[in-house]
Formats: C-alpha cells, sequence, structure tokens
C-alpha cells in the first residue's frame, strides 16, 4: 500500500516518527531549523509577503483565504487618535476544536519550532514585536511543549530582543483558552484573549483594522505559520508546484472514524476523497462507506457516491460542502446517520455562544428535533420543518456558527431521507424499548 | 448654555424611548461638499456621514420603525438580535440596520420578502423558549415581542418541544427594586450594556452559554446601581420588573402624559402614568439635552410622596385649639387678619416652586399683606444657593434635591439668612420638596404648598395660623430652570382630586378679600 510519502515530499511531517523531533537541537540540526528566520531578517518585509504571496498559501483554518493577502491588508503604520504609532499583534489560533480534527494538535507536540519560525517571520512580515498563541484550553500537553520550545527559543536567541543580531524584537505569548469551541472563531479567540466573553465580534471593523486590545492583528492557523518556513528556504515557487493553480503546498488530512489506519496525513490537494481515506487504510476491513464528513464537523455530509471530488477547496465547494480545517470522518454503514447527526447537535446547542436569537434557538431546537425523531416521535413534517429552521438560520447571524450547525443537519436529511423515514415510521431507533435510543441519557446540561 | 425654551412633548414613538435625531438638511452654504445619499425603500435620503442605516430610517421615519431587540439610541451597539436586518443591494447576506453604516448610494430595502422572511425566522426563534404568560405579565401592552410579533410573527409555530425552564425562574428578585422573570428573557443584553456603559457599575452578567444563558447579577447583594428602573424600562419584554409597578396596573389603562421630574436640579424629562388620576409610575422620555433616555430611582419613586394619603390637600386652620379643614376663604380671612396685626411678616419661597409661583409670591403678595415684607428663598437640602449644587454621579443626580434653585434665585430673591426666620410671622410656601427652616419656639407660621400631615405635625401647632394647600408639580403648569441652566415648561399631567389650589388662584381669591 503506499504511503503518504509516495504522494508528495512530506514538507511538515518528515521527521514525525522521531522521538525527539520536537527539541530546538533536533530541529537545528535536521530539519533547517531557523535558517529560514536567518533568511527573512535580510529580507525586507514586503518582500516576504510577496514571496507568500507567490506562494499560494492558503488559510488552513477552514476559510482559505490568501494568506500572503492577509497578511498585506494590516496598515503599514497604524496610528491613534493622538498620532501616536500603534503597535500590530500576530495572532496564532491554535484552538483547535472543530470535531474529527487534530492536525493542528500534532504539529505542536512534534514540530513546535516550525509554528515559531513561522510565526516570528510573519511577525516581521508585518512589522509587529509580539505575537499571542491562543491554545485550546485541553491541550495541556502540547501547552507546555510550546512553551518549552518558546523557551529553547529564547535562550538561543531566535526570541527575544535583536533576534540573530539585528534590530527586530519578537516575542511570543501563550495564552490558554478555556475550551470553547466558539473561541476558533478568530474575533471570538480575539476577545477571549482580552478577557471578555468568548462571543464573536461584528464586523467590520476587521481584525486587520481593530483586533486584539484594540490593535491593528493577524490571526493566522498553526498549520498556515508552520508552512512558512519551508517558503522562504526552498522558494515561493516550489511551494506553490506541491499543490494546485490556486492553492499551494500539502495539507494535513486528519482522518477519523471507521478507517483502519486513523490519523493525520500529509497530501497533496491533488487527490480525491477516495484517495485520502485509502492512504488512511480504507473503509474498516468488512464494511462499507456510507457517509464521509470531508473537512471537520461543520461541512455538510457526502454519500459513498460521492466521495470521487478533489480535496482542494474549490472542487469541493463545488460538491456543495467545504475543504474545512481537514478533518475527513468515516462513518461506515452500521451507523445511523440520525443518531450521528444529533451527536453533532448536541455539541453545537452546547457550544452555541448564545448571542445571535437564530444560533442560540434555533441550534437547540434541531437538538431538540432530531432526539424526538430517535424517540420515536417524529412525523414526516419536522423533515421539512428541518430544512425550513436550517434556512432560517444560515448566513443570517454574526459568525459562520450557525452555518455549520445547518451544514450537517440539512445534508444530512436530504442525503439520507430514507433513514429519518424509517425511524418515524418504525417508532424510533429502539422501538422495543419504548423509543429510547443509545444517547438518551440526558448530559447534565441538556 | 444659554437660555432655551422648550416645552416638553411626548415623543411619536410609542416606546420608552424614542431616537431624538432630526432630519438632516444640506448646509446652505453653497460651497459645502453634497452630502451623502442613501435609497431606502424607493425614496433618496440625505444623511450625516457616519449614520447607521437604522439611524437614517428614524430621521425620516420610514415606516413605523425598524423592529430592534438589542439596538437601543443611549446604548452601543450589538448586533445580535439579527431583527432589524435589511436587505441592502449588492450584499450577499441581510444587514443589520443597526450596525452597518449607510453608504452614499447604497439602495436598502427594509421590508423586501426576504427581510421579512427573515424576521419571521427570528421571531419564531424567540418565541420558541417564551412562556406567552402575556396574560400575568406586566409588559404587556407594551412589550416589544408582542408588537413585533403581531407585525412579523409566524401565525403558528412547528415547535413542539418541551420549553426552557430556568430555576427560580419567577421569584428572582435582583434587588429590593426589580424582579426578574428569566423565562421570559429574549436575551438582548440591552440591560448587561446598560450596567456596563452607560452606569459603569456592571451589576449585570450574562452566565453559561447558548442556550442556557442566563442573566445574574454580579454580586450577591444583587443590582446597586441608582438607575435600576431604566432596566424595566427598555427590556423589551416582561423579564425585568419595576417591583413598585409589579401586578398594580395592566398598561393600557393607564394615561400617559408628560411633566418633569421635580426631585432634584437636574429636571429629567418623564411621563405620568396615571389612572383616574392615581399616579401608578413615572418613566423616563428622551431629550438629549437634560436627562438622555434615563432616570434615578429617585426621581421615578418621587411620585409616591405626591400621591400619599397624609398630603394635606384641604385648607386647614386653627379652631378651638384644633387643626380643621375650612374654605379657602375662611382660611384666608383669618390669615389676612392675623398677618395685619403683626409688626414683621416674612414670605420664604421654596427653590421647588416654578418661576412663575416665584415671581407672583414676590411681586403681588408684598402688596396684599400691605406692610414691609421681606421675601428670601430657601432650599434645605443640603444646598443653600444653585452655586453650591454639584453632581452627585457620572449621569443624572444632583445635590440639590428641589427643581428650581436657578429659577427662584433668577427673580433677584436672596436666600433665607442662616437658613433662619426672623420676623413675627413667616410665609412658606413650597411644594414638598425643600427642607422647613431654622425657627424660635413661639414663630408664628402660614404653610402653603405641599405639606404632609407628618411635616405639620412636628411644628408646634399652636403656632400655625393657617394652611393653604396647594398643587404639586405633576398638578400645575408652570416651568423650571435646571442646573444647567435650561428653562422647561410643562403641564398638568393630572387633574387635583383633592381641595388644593394653585398659587394664582389663592392669590386672586386673597385680592378679592382685601
Amino acid at each position: 500500500m503506499k504511503t503518504a510519502a509516495d504522494y508528495v515530499e512530506q514538507i511538515l511531517t518528515k521527521h514525525v516518527n522521531v522521538p525527539n523531533c520536537h527539541t530546538l537541537d533536533y530541529y537545528v540540526k535536521n530539519d533547517k531549523g531557523y535558517e529560514a528566520l536567518r533568511k527573512a531578517l535580510t529580507m525586507k518585509p514586503a518582500d516576504i509577503v510577496d514571496e507568500v504571496k507567490k506562494s499560494n498559501l492558503r488559510g488552513r483554518g477552514g476559510a482559505g483565504f490568501p494568506t500572503g493577502m492577509k497578511w498585506s491588508f494590516m496598515p503599514a503604520d497604524p496610528k491613534d487618535s493622538n498620532g501616536n504609532p500603534k503597535p500590530k499583534y500576530m495572532v496564532c489560533n491554535a484552538d483547535e476544536g472543530e470535531p474529527g480534527t487534530f492536525k493542528d494538535r500534532l504539529i505542536m507536540t512534534k514540530f513546535p519550532h516550525k509554528m515559531v519560525e513561522g510565526m516570528i517571520i510573519a511577525c516581521h512580515a508585518i512589522n509587529s514585536n509580539k505575537g499571542f498563541i491562543y491554545i485550546r484550553g485541553e491541550f495541556y500537553k502540547e501547552t507546555r511543549i510550546m512553551q518549552k520550545a518558546i523557551d529553547e527559543a529564547k535562550a538561543a536567541g531566535f526570541l527575544g530582543k535583536n533576534i540573530m543580531g539585528t534590530d527586530f524584537d519578537c516575542d511570543l505569548i501563550i495564552y490558554k483558552g478555556a475550551g470553547a469551541y466558539i473561541c476558533g472563531e478568530e474575533t471570538a479567540l480575539l476577545n477571549s484573549l482580552e478577557g471578555k466573553r468568548g462571543e464573536p465580534r461584528l464586523k467590520p471593523p476587521f481584525p486587520a483594522q481593530v483586533g486584539a486590545y484594540g490593535m491593528p492583528s493577524c490571526v493566522n492557523n498553526v498549520e498556515t505559520f508552520a508552512a512558512v518556513p519551508y517558503i522562504l528556504n526552498e522558494g515561493a515557487e516550489k511551494y506553490a508546484s506541491l499543490g494546485i493553480e490556486k492553492a499551494g503546498g500539502t495539507r494535513l488530512y486528519a482522518v477519523s472514524g471507521h478507517v483502519n489506519k486513523p490519523g493525520v496525513y500529509e497530501l497533496p490537494m491533488t487527490m480525491t476523497l477516495r484517495e485520502v481515506i485509502e492512504v488512511a487504510g480504507g473503509v474498516r476491513t468488512g464494511h462499507s462507506i456510507k457517509a464521509v464528513i470531508p473537512g471537520g464537523a461543520s461541512c455538510p455530509m457526502l454519500r459513498a457516491d460521492e466521495i470521487d471530488v478533489k480535496m482542494d477547496y474549490d472542487s469541493l465547494a463545488k460538491a456543495g460542502t467545504m475543504s474545512g480545517s481537514g478533518g475527513v470522518i468515516v462513518l461506515d454503514e452500521t451507523v445511523n446517520i440520525v443518531e450521528a447527526v444529533y451527536v453533532l447537535l448536541k455539541f453545537y446547542e452546547h457550544e452555541s455562544c448564545g448571542q445571535c436569537s437564530q444560533c442560540r434557538e434555533g441550534s437547540h431546537w434541531l437538538a431538540r428535533m432530531f432526539k424526538r425523531i430517535l424517540d420515536g416521535g417524529g412525523n414526516n413534517d419536522d423533515l421539512d420543518y428541518i430544512a425550513k429552521i436550517c434556512s432560517n438560520m444560515a448566513g443570517q447571524t454574526i459568525c459562520a456558527f450557525a452555518d455549520a450547525v445547518t451544514g450537517p443537519a440539512l445534508s444530512s436529511v436530504r442525503k439520507f431521507r430514507s433513514e429519518f423515514e424509517d425511524l418515524i415510521r418504525n417508532g424510533g431507533l429502539h422501538p422495543e424499548k419504548g423509543g429510547a435510543h443509545s444517547h438518551a441519557k440526558e448530559g447534565a446540561h441538556v | 448654555m444659554s437660555n432655551t425654551d422648550f416645552e416638553i412633548k411626548k415623543p411619536k414613538v410609542d416606546l420608552n424611548y424614542s431616537s431624538h435625531l432630526k432630519p438632516v438638511h444640506s448646509d446652505p452654504n453653497p460651497e459645502a461638499k453634497p452630502l451623502p445619499k442613501v435609497t431606502i425603500d424607493g425614496k433618496t435620503y440625505e444623511f450625516k456621514p457616519g449614520d447607521t442605516i437604522m439611524q437614517v430610517a428614524e430621521r425620516y421615519k420610514i415606516h413605523e420603525e425598524i423592529p430592534r431587540y438589542c439596538y437601543h439610541p443611549g446604548m452601543p451597539i450589538a448586533g445580535t438580535c439579527r431583527m432589524c436586518t435589511v436587505e441592502v443591494e449588492k450584499a450577499p447576506k441581510l444587514m443589520t440596520s443597526c450596525s452597518t453604516p449607510a453608504g452614499d448610494g447604497m439602495v436598502v430595502h427594509t421590508r423586501s420578502e426576504k427581510v421579512m422572511k427573515s424576521r419571521t425566522g427570528v421571531m419564531e426563534f424567540l418565541l420558541t423558549n417564551h412562556p406567552l404568560d402575556c396574560p400575568v405579565c406586566d409588559k404587556a401592552g407594551e412589550c416589544e415581542l408582542q408588537d413585533y410579533n403581531f407585525e412579523y410573527g409566524p401565525a403558528k409555530s412547528n415547535f413542539k418541544e418541551e420549553k426552557r425552564v430556568y430555576d427560580n425562574a419567577t421569584t428572582k428578585k435582583l434587588s429590593p427594586l426589580v424582579t426578574l422573570n428569566m423565562n421570559r428573557c429574549v436575551h438582548c443584553e440591552r440591560c448587561v450594556r446598560f450596567t456596563d456603559d452607560i452606569t459603569k457599575t456592571n451589576d449585570l452578567v450574562m452566565v453559561n452559554r447558548g442556550w442556557h444563558k442566563e442573566l445574574e447579577a454580579t454580586t450577591p447583594e444583587g443590582l446597586k446601581n441608582d438607575y435600576q428602573g431604566c432596566l424595566t424600562d427598555f427590556c423589551p419584554v416582561g423579564a425585568l420588573t419595576w417591583n413598585d409597578f409589579r401586578f398594580q396596573k395592566r398598561s393600557w389603562f393607564l394615561a400617559k402624559k408628560p411633566s418633569i421630574c421635580d426631585k432634584c436640579s437636574k429636571g429629567c424629562n418623564i411621563e405620568v402614568h396615571s389612572d383616574a388620576d392615581v399616579v401608578y409610575r413615572y418613566v423616563p422620555i428622551h431629550n438629549e439635552m437634560v436627562n438622555g433616555h434615563w432616570m434615578c430611582d429617585t426621581g421615578r419613586n418621587s411620585y409616591q410622596e405626591y400621591m400619599n394619603p397624609l398630603r394635606v390637600i384641604s385648607h386647614m386652620m386653627r379652631q378651638e385649639d384644633k387643626m380643621h379643614s375650612v374654605s379657602i376663604e375662611a382660611v384666608l380671612a383669618s390669615v389676612n387678619a392675623q398677618l395685619k396685626g403683626t409688626s414683621s411678616v416674612q414670605i420664604v419661597i421654596g427653590t421647588d416652586s416654578t418661576r412663575e409661583e416665584a415671581a407672583l409670591l414676590k411681586d403681588k403678595v408684598p402688596a396684599l399683606i400691605g406692610k414691609n415684607v421681606s421675601v428670601s428663598y430657601f432650599n434645605g437640602t443640603g444646598v443653600n444657593t444653585p452655586a453650591d449644587d454639584k453632581k452627585l454621579d457620572n449621569l443624572l443626580k444632583m445635590k440639590d434635591q428641589t427643581a428650581n434653585s436657578r429659577g427662584v434665585e433668577e427673580q433677584g430673591l436672596t436666600p433665607l439668612t442662616n437658613g433662619e426666620l426672623t420676623a413675627d410671622v413667616a410665609v412658606l410656601f413650597r411644594n414638598g420638596r425643600t427642607g422647613i427652616p431654622k425657627m424660635k419656639a413661639d414663630q408664628k407660621l402660614v404653610l402653603w404648598g405641599v405639606w404632609s400631615q407628618s411635616e405639620i405635625q412636628s411644628l408646634p401647632s399652636k403656632n400655625i395660623l393657617g394652611v393653604i394647600a396647594g398643587l404639586a408639580t405633576i398638578e400645575k403648569e408652570g416651568s423650571y430652570k435646571n442646573a444647567d441652566g435650561i428653562v422647561q415648561k410643562f403641564h398638568p399631567a393630572i387633574i387635583h382630586r383633592g381641595g388644593a389650589l394653585s398659587a394664582h388662584h389663592v392669590v386672586g381669591l386673597w385680592k378679592s378679600l382685601t
């Protein structure tokens, strides 16, 4: 069977199996550690931004916004109302909370220096002297490793005052979140970073104008930063050539669910979803695929006959779903789709921040409705009503959370309507137990 | 500020607050840049750069109003209720009109099909968990959820699940003044933003997340600001209710007339809510120059002193060692005779009198008594002259607890020396707000205006020559000059049903006696 390395150069995860690959020592000796930073410090910030633009690097957090363009949106010389210069901040979004996604966690445990180096370069590129790394609250181990990496880099002179003898100062600060999913949204992250409730902000103003602590800020994903050193070391053209026309480089896919070898795989975006699943060992032996969620829980799901779609941003969008954060969840035929989606909806119901009316009430309503259908209390009108609730939620709120809720809910009704109808007709998942199903136990919060 | 006279008027929009915004017109200067224009519902309007779509619509009173829950003109914009969304041409999504700045050439539809569908959706979501206990809810009749549901809501709901019920939801007291019913809350968070940004006391906070979000006080003592009544005014539903008004009256029975709060020198513009000339509450009305959208709790509860059964509302004089209710003619005849028989008389005008009353007492009454009468004013609430007045907080409250210190001083009067009565007989005129001056043991008194029985009992009754009952602020007309020098006229908000008479009426009768 072919491994990931047979498809593309492993630019991020080449050394993943070496026990000490997270140390500075190993990184400097074996992985061209901090050479890109040395090169970047000799370049003008604008040239770095141009290089990143040329590499076609697109944000790996989920939205896929071109990174170079995002950096170029940062104001060159921001001033406050009194005419004093304002600081600019680089923020790393390490609040990886999307169900089914665990690629940033791998980078933080195995290649923290790659991310730190990329972040220092990014700070230099936007003329910022301070970066915040917002790490999800549950990532205790990752936080420790990241802090150690920052300490090592500081001791070696890659961070702090006068980095590598130049007049560039940079400091990175780790901030631990409290484990809220919504804080992965960039403006909610900034609110949380400031110590406020983690609720998304109204846009405009965008973070590039008013970000962390009211200063211009740029928020990028862990994987995005980790890709930056390679771009500077090997050149933007090389990086771009690894990818496709509008998106350069490789991507990390976190494959989970009913596959033989779940894990993180570094693959090119030219592959189809079926090939990605093949690399992960294929669907578990003796079973067949029923549905696949291609990019984290909030993406609409695909049926087994739809997985020959290319895994780049645009092809997936054309197929009615998203490339998202790269979390591929494979469900085989033993899964009841309604039950699976109910589990996701319970998560969303719990994680909605509760600002916008539609999201607060709608996510709860959907979860209750799915549960009622599972318990045998559904009727055929409910299915039309799920679609109506979803259309009232999607695109109506401050952030994309409401769209994320409707992704799995709406696609499941559209693509697996017969399963809903079976449950309605048969009186729930376990009619012999009076309709109670395996997830009927109420959580304390529901 | 210059002496700007204006009359208190009830704003057009029938909510407890409204926008003060007036249409902008092009600068007469021809060289000035033309104002940008926005098209709303097919008509083109000029706007001030920086205005949001909501503000432009409010200035020109487009339709009734754009529905809103979280938006309040006096508070920072949140943009979370999603009720005020409008369709902007070329924008991919519906935009919240409260937060989207109007742009030159923008084309906006406030009632397109897409917009109405979205609003119906929001209403349906909000109503899923609303208890719909309107028959026992104090907000019914002035509830924004009712109003907007009538206009935009779905005819019926398909919500078949159980509604959300919070623990102790209907009995939670946020303070002795305010009760919270969390079940009714629509999570607009106006109250949280009010305590964060207006009173800056940070009393309230939303705990938990999403569907479980619950309003709580930050400290066990509950609310600690002095503007708690405002929370109950702008709460769009019956979640926050004013204990004093709770279960007292259905709101649609209330007559609503504008007046002025006379509890301090700020002169907040209020609406007096009464039924059968019994006042049930005061609510503030918007006046950007005076009180903005707010009023303090002390002022809000000050109606109780005028509605108090102990207030003297009939004229009294001493007969056979007791105070008796008698006709105004009898009191005036007796008082007139006794004043003529004394060597020195002084008139003390309370600083809570209107400008017109102060002028009348200074100019006309000494001539009626016909002696060399000294006239002075008295405050007695911790300040002697308007110069002593100062702000008690960053919002509205003033140290001077009377409404018209500046207006009375303006009549050329001087304060009562040492706050002490000196003449044989003193005529004390007040509106129920000033203190009572110091006096010697056998000081003879004529009490005029608003007095309570307890105040009268604290004075030696054998020295009281007569009591002339007068009208309170909400019952009379006149004008006050507030601490900022703004003169505000007002008219009766309720009709006085007792025997009290206006000062002009009394002076007229007095004149006919002499």
